[in-house]
């Protein structure tokens, strides 16, 4: 039995490590699988979590899509499953905005930023920098204990009376801060901050670690310069991160003063349920301030990590090296500083200053060049490559398309005079969808595909894979592309039913479409969670290399070590991709081969003005004129 | 494999003080937050503006807090002499220190309420006095458990290496949450 | 003691396929729980039926996949014995699959623009948005073409360079004048973006003085869930109102007005909004309980509703009522005024009619719109002040002795 196997290789291992002064403990199932410090199990265990709660975010959207398709039927079967909430099988307007809430809270922040960062930042941080394990790997535990409990409290209101938060995933006050304003907004929302408040403890703590593991414990000859564009993407994140989420945190603790203990920060003049409220002087907009601070940046959190994924996986399947490595970091680092200065595009309609907004449409719009470069970066790396589509790649190019297509509204939106007509339609949630939430998805699922042989030492069906990457592929555009028209008709997101306003019932068949291309979308999923279930278990057991690929991860062996490496580890010698070198025997130069090994393919620029190495270099050449001239 | 233990010995150390500077940042920017939120609060507005004056209780903390620097940079460098009786006592004037900023912002608070400036005020520029403050107080308390890890670690036999370690970061954490209150004064001063 | 022998293909369907009637069972025992709760027993007992339905859908389109996986498993391993150098070649399979999405994909994206851009709103009923729809149709008609390029690129490549066993990828890892290029260029093209929607902006934001006051000033406050709106009346002005005042009056003060602010008694109330057409109309914003948003898309006008702040929207109208009506050829047209921003159940009914009409039309409709204050308001407000008085007096009795 696999498992059984791996077993005995870890034990033994730790019998050798037990030799120095170091001693292990014995590991228990409870220390291995639970509370494990070993960055590997602790990625597969943000990996499996995420998973989960994406597949929970998912239904809930087919629940609130099935609602805009057939505004006027019931369906009993609903009823049966949420009860009261939707009374007489149609959901309520109340707990559809529930959903709406709960779907955008749990995909933006618990998948998306720690699924996708929390998985591979800590799979690949380590393994592709050539270290033992995290700068702190109790502090690592922790954060993913923090996102577990996170988590459970977000799914937990479900189960209350008054239903989870339903102010829409932005909860921006006073809808928020007030009970008396929907139910949602009781006990939901409180639960909401306190799930948020752990959310962002584990994410800091995450950020915190990868940061100082990249910049501390790189292994020998291993500059910034030379780390894989994935490990750029994590360490920019992280940085993101640590300077954006607590932000978020002085947010909600004041909001959480407002609710609880009567202050006015974000409260003013309100007339509700009858009565006027003793606050005055607060402001909304101070709320959507802090909030988008960290919202905006959330959004490149989230992004981020899903591109470093697809440069990664885009050179290794086209075997070509990515094309611009220092205008990728660049790009990357262009759009890590303009993340902070833009957040202002969300609120040009909410009564800011008309100036600020004019500042912040010009700064929104110039983060789209680093943006350009990068679509253009991978577009010339497939150029001329030789390209094998394992479903990684066909993922990987999924996101560049999204990447484009989402993009490229994102320049109507960012143009406030255009943003005037276009704010909170559902030209907004096209643009995001398409650009955030599929682009990332892509991004996480095509490094689920990639690195699945290094976390599980399985190999993922890929015939499954094409099927599930088509279907999903297809059904992404369905759903999506349709809905900036309805956008542009002024149809407002977060409406419950098109059924009151004339003009926009002509949109209900293209619901049922969208509703349908959706439901089409979650069903292509079941390819892809039998396949992975399937595969951990009984899948082909996986090479040390099978995607032929030059980055330090694959030199590890197969089975997992505590400690990554069992003897020394590797020294590097050369940038992560050197795919294709002319004049080289294979077709991928590992970093961990020196430059001494390869010296039918060494370029001038390979030396880094060494001079000595290139007059051995030269000496060389000299010595195999023949060879070269031919 | 000879290599792992030692390479575990050189790193652990270094990248863990780097994870206490990281969080020191990210505290930083929540205060930051918090006081860009006041700016953008009260603003444009004379009505939102801090109509308070600060009562002399936060003079007090400041010199408080100053002096439990000084102790605990002594203390420090004691521990560097070898010097542990010097080293704990130093650790016990700075948590005496510590208690004392508390207790001295505690009684600011009581002033404020004293002039009428309370917590829910329906000038939320004097409810964000509160705010900073409260949260100040939450470092200085995870301030004071890191010198009391250092106290532990100093009485207990603990590798020197180990000691010398806690107390940097104590030392470091200190410093920090005793510049963010200046900070933080100098801040309230301004827009007083 | 190996698992996984005992798990193939076959025996994870069968077990699918017995969780799956299990599931089916468990449906219909609680249908049958359920019906005495439920009105309608007809609808219930349909639902295990349909839910049974799809589910066994579901299971024969996963069998049919599982035995197309199979047929081309077989077929690769037949190949294989045969000698044949290879097997099928899935990376020219998903190349030709990224044309044909591409072919497919460029021609539903045309048939999007035409079919559902024809549904998008008709041109703009305002000034300021026909300069909006200039920009907008200047960059969709950049964005297009970026669109169909990259996107032709990105498959064509994909199919073009699709894995040959003989052939080598082309070793390029950088070329600095293409870099320049297109980092320049976007660059050029946003600035005259930026540039042109900056000044857009600030034609529609920045209203002079002059402007502000020669408007017709409508106030609209939204809660949850309607909009209630007044007009300045003769003097143009919207009187002073204060929020702990709603309510007050004998439950008529809906809005909170200071009736001590004699503007407010020329104020109207209108259960619709109606605007002469080429007189510059400016809102006033505000909100008693939570956020709202005015939106009315037709005039491509939105802005917040904040409580405790006022916000504003000018613009001015340029096609009547009539004139759209004509133009999208639907003699039931009607503007409406809708809420934008999430607050609450019944955000998705938030309408409000909105009229556009002639000079002399809106002079006579105006003419007949009764003020806000009421009577009954007037005598319940004096009526206060006059109990205010004696209590005044009161406690300087009071305080006298």
């Amino acid at each position: 039995m696999a498992t059984l196997t791996l077993n005995d290789t870890h034990t033994a291992h730790h019998d050798h490590a037990a030799h120095g002064d170091h001693g292990h403990h014995k590991e228990t199932f409870l220390t291995k699988y639970v509370f494990s410090q070993d960055h590997k199990m602790i990625a597969k265990q943000f990996l499996i979590t995420g998973i989960f709660m994406g597949v929970v975010a998912m239904t809930l959207s087919i629940l609130f899509r099935i609602q805009l398709a057939y505004p006027d039927e019931s369906f009993p079967l609903l009823e049966m499953l949420l009860g009261k909430f939707a009374p007489e099988g149609r959901l309520d307007p109340n707990f559809y905005l529930s959903l709406v809430t709960i779907h955008g809270t749990i995909m933006v922040f618990f998948v998306l930023t720690a699924g996708l960062s929390g998985t591979f930042s800590n799979l690949l941080i380590p393994l592709q920098l050539g270290a033992r394990d995290m700068a702190s790997p109790f502090m690592n535990m922790l954060s993913y204990w923090f996102f577990a409990i996170a988590s459970a409290i977000m799914l937990a209101t479900f189960f209350i009376e008054t239903g989870p938060a339903s102010s829409g995933w932005t909860i921006y006050p006073p809808l928020s801060a007030l009970p008396k304003a929907m139910p949602g907004s009781g006990l939901g929302m409180t639960m909401w901050l306190i799930s948020m408040v752990l959310f962002v403890a584990s994410s800091l703590m995450g950020g915190i670690n990868y940061v100082s593991t990249v910049l501390n414990m790189r292994t020998k000859g291993m500059d910034l310069w030379k780390m894989p564009l994935t490990i750029w993407a994590f360490f920019l994140t992280a940085i993101v991160g640590i300077l954006s989420f607590p932000v978020l945190v002085a947010a909600v603790v004041l909001l959480i003063f407002d609710r609880s203990f009567g202050t006015s920060f974000y409260l003013s003049d309100i007339y509700i349920a009858g009565q006027a409220l003793p606050n005055e002087g607060g402001s909304p907009v101070l709320w959507q301030h802090l909030f988008w601070f960290l919202g905006h940046p959330e959004v490149y959190i989230v992004l981020m990590p899903a591109l470093g994924i697809t440069s990664e996986v885009i050179a290794t399947n086209a075997r070509k090296p990515i094309f611009g490595y220092h205008a990728m970091v660049y790009s990357l680092i262009g759009i890590t500083i303009l993340s902070f200065i833009v957040w202002g595009h969300h609120m040009f309609v909410t009564g800011m200053n008309p100036f600020l907004g004019g500042v912040f449409m010009i700064t929104t719009l110039v983060i789209a060049v680093p943006s350009a470069v990068k679509t253009f970066n991978y577009l010339a790396t497939l150029w001329r490559g030789n390209i094998r589509f394992t479903p990684a790649m066909l993922f990987a190019i999924g996101l560049v398309s999204f990447f484009i297509s989402g993009g490229l509204t994102g320049i109507f939106l960012g143009n406030a005079a255009l943003d005037i007509n276009l704010h909170d339609t559902y030209f907004v949630v096209a643009h995001f969808h398409l650009v955030m939430g599929s682009a990332a998805i892509f991004g996480m699922l095509s490094g689920i595909y990639h690195w699945f042989p290094k976390m599980f030492g399985k190999m993922m069906d890929a015939k499954l894979g094409y099927l599930h990457f088509w279907l999903t592929f297809i059904s992404a555009y369905l759903v999506f592309f349709p809905m900036h028209f309805m956008g542009l008709d002024g149809v407002p997101r977060r409406y419950y039913a098109f059924t009151e306003f004339e003009s926009m019932s002509e949109w209900l068949s293209v619901n049922k479409f969208i509703t349908w291309a959706a439901i089409l979308g979650a069903v292509a999923q079941v390819a892809f969670l039998y396949n992975f279930v399937y595969s951990i278990f009984w899948g082909k057991k996986t090479v040390q290399n099978p995607w032929e690929s030059t980055t330090l991860e694959w030199t590890t062996p197969v089975e997992h070590l505590h400690g990554n490496w069992p003897g020394e580890i590797p020294t590097v010698y050369r940038w992560p991709y050197d795919y294709s070198k002319p004049g080289a025997d294979a077709d991928f130069i590992p970093q961990t081969t020196p430059l001494s090994e390869t010296m039918s393919s060494n370029l001038p620029h390979d030396f880094e003005g060494n001079e000595e190495s290139e007059r051995i270099q030269l000496d060389w050449e000299k010595q195999n004129k023949k060879e070269l001239v031919k | 494999m000879p290599t792992y233990p030692q390479e575990t010995d050189r790193y652990s150390l270094q990248p863990k003080k780097f994870i206490v500077w990281l969080f020191m940042i990210s505290s930083f920017i929540f205060f930051a937050g918090l006081t860009s939120g006041f700016i953008v609060y009260s603003g444009d507005n004379l009505a939102k503006q801090l109509n308070v004056k600060m009562p002399d209780a936060f003079i007090y903390s400041t010199i408080l807090v100053i002096a439990s620097s000084i102790s605990l940079q002594w203390a420090y460098i004691q521990t560097k002499r070898l010097n542990f009786a010097k080293q704990r006592l130093g650790l016990w004037l700075t948590i005496a220190l510590g208690v004392a900023f508390t207790c001295s912002q505690l009684y600011g608070w009581m002033v404020l309420t004293g002039l009428g400036a309370f917590f829910t005020s329906s000038n939320a520029s004097i409810s964000f006095v509160y705010v900073f403050t409260l949260f100040h107080i939450l470092h200085i308390i995870a301030g004071l458990i890191l010198i009391i890890g250092s106290i532990i670690s100093s009485y207990k036999a603990v590798p020197n290496v180990l000691n010398i370690f806690r107390m940097e970061i104590s030392i470091v954490f200190w410093h920090f949450v005793d510049i963010l209150w200046i900070y933080l004064y100098v801040f309230l001063l301004l827009n007083q | 003691m190996k698992i996984s022998k005992y798990i193939n293909t076959k025996s994870v369907f069968a077990l699918i396929a017995i969780i799956g009637l299990f599931v089916n069972n468990l449906f219909a025992q609680a249908a049958a729980t359920a019906t005495t709760a439920v009105v309608d027993p007809e609808k219930n007992a349909y639902v295990p039926k349909m839910v049974t339905y799809y589910l066994l859908l579901f299971l024969l389109v996963c069998i049919v996949i599982a035995l197309i996986g199979k047929i081309l498993s077989v077929y690769d391993l037949t190949k294989k014995v045969q000698g044949a150098k290879e097997g099928f070649s899935w990376d020219k399979f998903n190349g030709i699959l990224f044309l044909l999405f591409l072919v497919v994909g460029l021609y539903g994206a045309y048939w999007s623009y035409t079919v559902q851009g024809a549904q998008i709103l008709p041109e703009s009923a305002s000034e300021h948005g026909v300069k909006i729809d200039e920009m907008f149709n200047v960059t969709l008609i950049i964005t297009t073409i970026v669109f169909v390029v990259t996107h032709i690129l990105l498959f064509v490549f994909s199919y073009k360079y699709s894995y040959n066993k003989k052939k080598r990828a082309h070793f390029i890892p950088h070329n600095d004048t293409l870099e320049k290029y297109w980092t320049v260029i976007p660059a050029i093209v946003l600035t005259i973006l930026v540039l042109l929607g900056f000044f857009t902006w600030r034609d529609i934001t920045n209203i002079s003085q002059d402007g502000i006051r020669n408007a017709i000033h409508i106030e609209v406050t939204g809660h949850q869930f309607a909009w209630e709106v007044r007009y300045g009346g003769k003097d143009n002005v919207n009187g002073r109102k204060n929020y702990k005042l709603i309510g007050n009056l004998g439950g008529l003060n809906s809005l909170g007005l200071d009736l001590s602010d004699k503007s407010n008694y020329d104020d109207l109330t209108v259960s619709e909004i109606v605007l002469p057409i080429g007189k510059p109309v400016r809102f006033t914003l505000g909100s008693k309980d939570v956020l709202h948003s005015f939106y009315m898309p037709h005039f491509r006008a939105q802005m917040n509703c904040v409580p405790g702040m006022a916000t504003s929207f000018q613009f001015t109208p340029r096609l009547t009522t009539a004139d759209m009506r004509d133009k999208v050829n639907d003699p039931n047209f009607n503007y409406f005024l809708l809420c934008a921003k999430i607050c609450g159940g019944s955000h998705y009914n938030m309408k409000f009619a909105v009229k556009v009409v002639s000079q002399k039309e809106y002079d006579k409709w105006l003419a007949e719109q009764k003020p806000l204050v009421t009577a009954a308001m007037i005598k319940s407000y004096q009526e206060s002040l006059a109990q205010k008085d004696t209590k005044v007096a009161d406690n300087k009795i009071a305080l006298n002795n």
